[in-house]
């Protein structure tokens, strides 16, 4: 997993995540919408005038003064957290 | 934020099982869906060595039939792209089939025996030594272990009353997992997926329950439904700590 930092101010982040896609990046998404402090977050994998499909480009959009970077951090743990007690919880089912 | 699963298993054999999970958002479910498809590695046939191939068909589709041969695969022994040598040596009038195929490690073996090759004439003979791969559904189609992957929401079937008198009773036809009023859960398949068989003469109404899917998993027999599972959510939760250290650094 190379990243990439397309743009960065305080309270945005544009970066390019290589060789993952849409199972990763929807499930990162979706802890991101979760997590606190961030306005907006979405992904691309075919950006305008790209020409085709592209590594994803994941964009996010932070309030309250949170750093993007420290954001997606802390939904990347949280993600962990949540993979990991879904293990638990189903291994112990199983 | 700390969510709360809740796993149950609804019908469960080694490569066929449906179970219910609640507190999972979609995105997750997904997730999880195509990771068991496209991200958990297992052994196929790769490169073949012929021998000695007087059968009616060519190198290439006799490769080809090879490939899609499922191997069992001990997930916590290989890497990725490890190789395990495979041999096979059948001579005419018989059939070859996926059992003749001896391999060099005592924990792959192929997972059907009874998965025909080629039929060979008197005189006909194939002999090959092969290397299969551990790679992933992302690359090559015949490396999912997840073959029939797929899920839908729980859904919960309440009384709401008596049908009327000169109503007409319609075949209320559903499939997946209902869960009744006193929170039992049935497949569909008891009641022949026909609501008005379980519940005769009553008015009912289905409402999804939101979080809670009922995952459907079958595998080729690579490995069981429990481990293709958790090896896919391993490979979701590896990639988040991948990240979560990529960009502390």
């Amino acid at each position: 997993m190379e990243l990439r930092v397309i743009e960065k101010t305080d309270e945005e982040l544009r970066l390019e995540i290589a060789g993952e896609d849409h199972t990763f990046m929807n499930v990162l998404k979706g802890v991101l919408l979760e997590t606190e402090n961030v306005l907006a977050a979405t992904y691309d994998v075919n950006p305008e005038q790209s020409g085709g499909q592209t590594d994803p480009v994941l964009s996010i959009k932070t309030e309250g003064g949170a750093d993007p970077l420290d954001v997606l951090e802390e939904a990347a743990g949280s993600l962990k957290t949540q993979t990991e007690a879904f293990r638990d919880a189903f291994n112990a089912a199983a | 934020m700390t969510t709360e699963f809740d796993v149950e298993f609804i019908e469960r054999t080694d490569r066929n099982a449906r179970f219910l999970v609640r507190g999972l958002t979609p995105a997750f479910a997904n997730g999880i869906r195509r990771a068991m498809v496209a991200d958990v590695p297992t052994l196929s046939i790769d490169t073949v060595r012929f021998v000695e191939n007087s059968s009616v068909m060519f190198d290439e589709m006799i490769a080809l039939r090879l490939g899609l041969i499922p191997l069992t695969t001990p997930l916590d022994d290989f890497e990725l792209g490890d190789t395990v040598t495979v041999a096979l040596d059948v001579e005419g009038p018989a059939t070859a089939y996926s059992g003749d195929i001896v391999t060099s490690e005592p924990g792959v073996e192929v997972a059907d025996k009874n998965i025909p090759i080629i039929k060979l004439n008197s005189g006909q003979r194939l002999e090959f030594e092969a290397d299969a791969v551990l790679d992933r559904g992302k690359d090559h189609a015949k490396h999912q272990g997840g073959v029939a992957v797929g899920y839908r929401h729980l859904q919960k079937v309440e009384v709401d009353g008596d049908l009327g008198e000169f109503d007409d009773e319609e075949p209320q036809i559903l499939r997946g997992v209902i869960e009744t009023e006193d929170g039992e859960l049935i497949a569909s398949s008891e009641f022949d997926h026909d609501l008005t068989k379980l519940y005769p003469g009553k008015e009912l109404s289905v409402t999804d329950v939101p979080g809670a899917f009922v995952f459907h998993v079958e595998t080729d027999g690579s490995f069981s439904v429990e481990e293709l599972v958790d090896r896919a959510a391993e490979t979701i939760g590896d990639r988040a700590d991948e990240l979560k250290n990529a960009v502390a650094v």
